[in-house]
């Protein structure tokens, strides 16, 4: 198909499709059955215990690990499995991980521009115009010189965000991208997530914050060891829940449905 | 005892040469054994089993044996095995480039292994290669732990290189053994001696010192 012919196709509204996805590590079964879809603009959260699977779904879904069953779609595609193949999908996935992760020997600047250079192969100029950008949507600007190990937590997070939005991904992944966080700091990252989710972002998080799920998710997923065990609007979810599981789980986190 | 210090600037010359020689020796070997180094402790984590295991021997014979052996060995073996003579400039160099490669390999890999997986997830996250991520990510944050191991495996390898002098190369304690050994003045070259080395090596080891201080606590 040549890039004409592609622009012409309207963009599937589906972009992840997760069918009957199965995750094992060695007799360990992390995920199983696992059926969920991710529409274009969207917001997912996926909520559960801890171990009940989310990262591993999250990891499976960018091909940090890969699945021992089922199917897993990217705009209608399977998910490939030779390397520079796994490479371009993820490039147009962005993910964002509960220890920020970013790189200490880089400036938060250097951070954002490491993806643009090195794989996407834009000058030092471009990068950089394109990160000093990110860096104002965050609200870093004053920021950009300064090393990991000199931002608040609240800040790297906010860096590894820019660091992802970089490689402009279709979708953005995020694992507890607060968890680690101090209470006060927790907002900031939260404000910057709720942008991306009114700028029409596809996005994915797994989070344990569920005022922010109630508030933005347009669909979530509650898990429980390695299965799904109820999907739906947040209203459902949160106030009239089906399962009576799910009704557990948020009551142990002082949610009354 | 009659002591004639005058033997000492009269072979200021040699003396010289043959610490440039000890200079040269250690700065060539460091320049191999560095980046040798960096290609056992990957061929290490070779996914290769017959590769990884050529490796680990590599590293468990030459770590474990005395540098003189490996030294004398080199001598006697690599004309044998490439049918031509080294000078003994080169021997020297190849043995005591064998003995720092396994040293160095060992600070390499426990200085990758100590990058935290996540490092190489987010850099894989971004679209990079394994290569990519391990070049860019990985190996900058390695090099900044292993600075101080490498800096304290730069003063021994300083000290070390005169083991060599066992094959007549031309470094500074060969040289000064040959004075001496002409001319009968032992306690003077020998405390000639040890005031160069110690006078060019005190200041590597608080060069090596400050490493430690910059980079040794680092996170
Ligand atoms: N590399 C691995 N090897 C073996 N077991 C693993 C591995 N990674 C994860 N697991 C197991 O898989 C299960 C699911 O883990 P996962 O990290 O997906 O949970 P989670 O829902 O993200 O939990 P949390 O809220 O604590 O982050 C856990 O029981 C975990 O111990
Ligand atoms: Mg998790």
């Amino acid at each position: 198909m040549t890039a004409a012919t592609l622009a012409m196709q309207p963009a599937p509204r589906v972009v992840l499709q997760y069918r009957d996805v199965r995750k094992l590590y060695g007799d360990f079964v992390a995920l199983s059955g696992v059926s969920m879809e991710v529409e274009r603009g969207q917001v997912v959260c996926l909520i559960g215990p801890s171990g009940s699977g989310k990262s591993t779904l999250l990891r499976c879904t960018n091909a940090l690990e890969t699945l021992d069953g089922g199917e897993l779609l990217f705009d209608g595609v399977p998910l490939p499995r030779d390397p520079a193949s796994i490479r371009k999908v993820r490039q147009r996935m962005g993910m964002v991980f509960q220890n920020f992760e970013l790189f200490p020997h880089k400036t938060a600047i250097q951070n954002v521009m490491m993806g643009p250079s090195t794989v996407l192969g834009l000058s030092e100029q471009q990068s950089r115009a394109r990160a000093e950008a990110l860096l104002v949507k965050v609200g870093l600007s004053d920021k950009a010189g300064n090393y990991p190990a000199n931002l608040s937590g609240g800040q790297q997070q906010r860096v590894a965000i820019a660091r992802a939005l970089a490689m402009e991904p279709e979708v953005m992944l995020f694992d507890e991208p607060t968890s680690a966080l101090d209470p006060e700091t927790i907002g900031e990252v939260l404000n910057v997530m709720k942008a991306l989710a009114d700028d029409g972002m596809t996005m994915v998080v797994v989070t344990h914050e569920m005022t922010f799920a109630r508030r933005v998710a347009d669909h979530v997923v509650v898990f429980e060891s390695g299965q799904i065990i109820e999907q739906g609007p947040p209203a459902q979810i949160f106030d009239a829940p089906i399962q009576a599981r799910t009704r557990d789980f948020l009551g142990h986190l002082g949610w009354d449905a | 005892m009659n002591l004639d210090w005058t033997i000492i600037p009269a072979s200021a010359g040699a003396l010289a040469r043959g610490a440039l020689i000890t200079i040269a020796l250690t700065v060539l070997t460091m320049a191999i054994a560095v980046p040798c180094g960096i290609g056992v402790a990957m061929l290490r984590e070779s996914r290769l089993r017959p590769v990884a295991l050529l490796a680990t021997c590599f590293v468990e014979l030459f770590r474990n044996l005395p540098i003189i052996l490996v030294v004398y060995w080199a001598f006697y073996v690599m004309p044998v095995v490439f049918g031509i003579a080294f000078s003994p400039f080169i021997t020297g160099l190849v043995a005591l480039s064998l003995n720092n490669t396994a040293y160095n390999s060992e600070t390499f890999r426990s200085g990758i292994k100590s990058i935290r997986k996540g490092q190489t997830e987010a850099a894989l996250a971004l679209g990079m290669s394994e290569a990519q991520a391990f070049r860019k990510i990985v190996l900058p944050q390695a090099w900044r732990r292993v600075l101080p191991v490498l800096a304290t495996t730069w003063v021994t390898l300083f000290k070390d290189t005169s083991l060599v002098s066992v094959i007549a190369v031309g470094d500074l304690a060969h040289t000064a053994m040959q004075i001496r050994s002409q001319s009968f003045r032992v306690i003077e070259m020998l405390t000639a001696m040890a005031a160069i080395y110690w006078l060019l090596g005190y200041p590597q080891a608080k060069i090596a010192d400050w490493i430690h201080k910059k980079f040794g606590v680092t996170e």
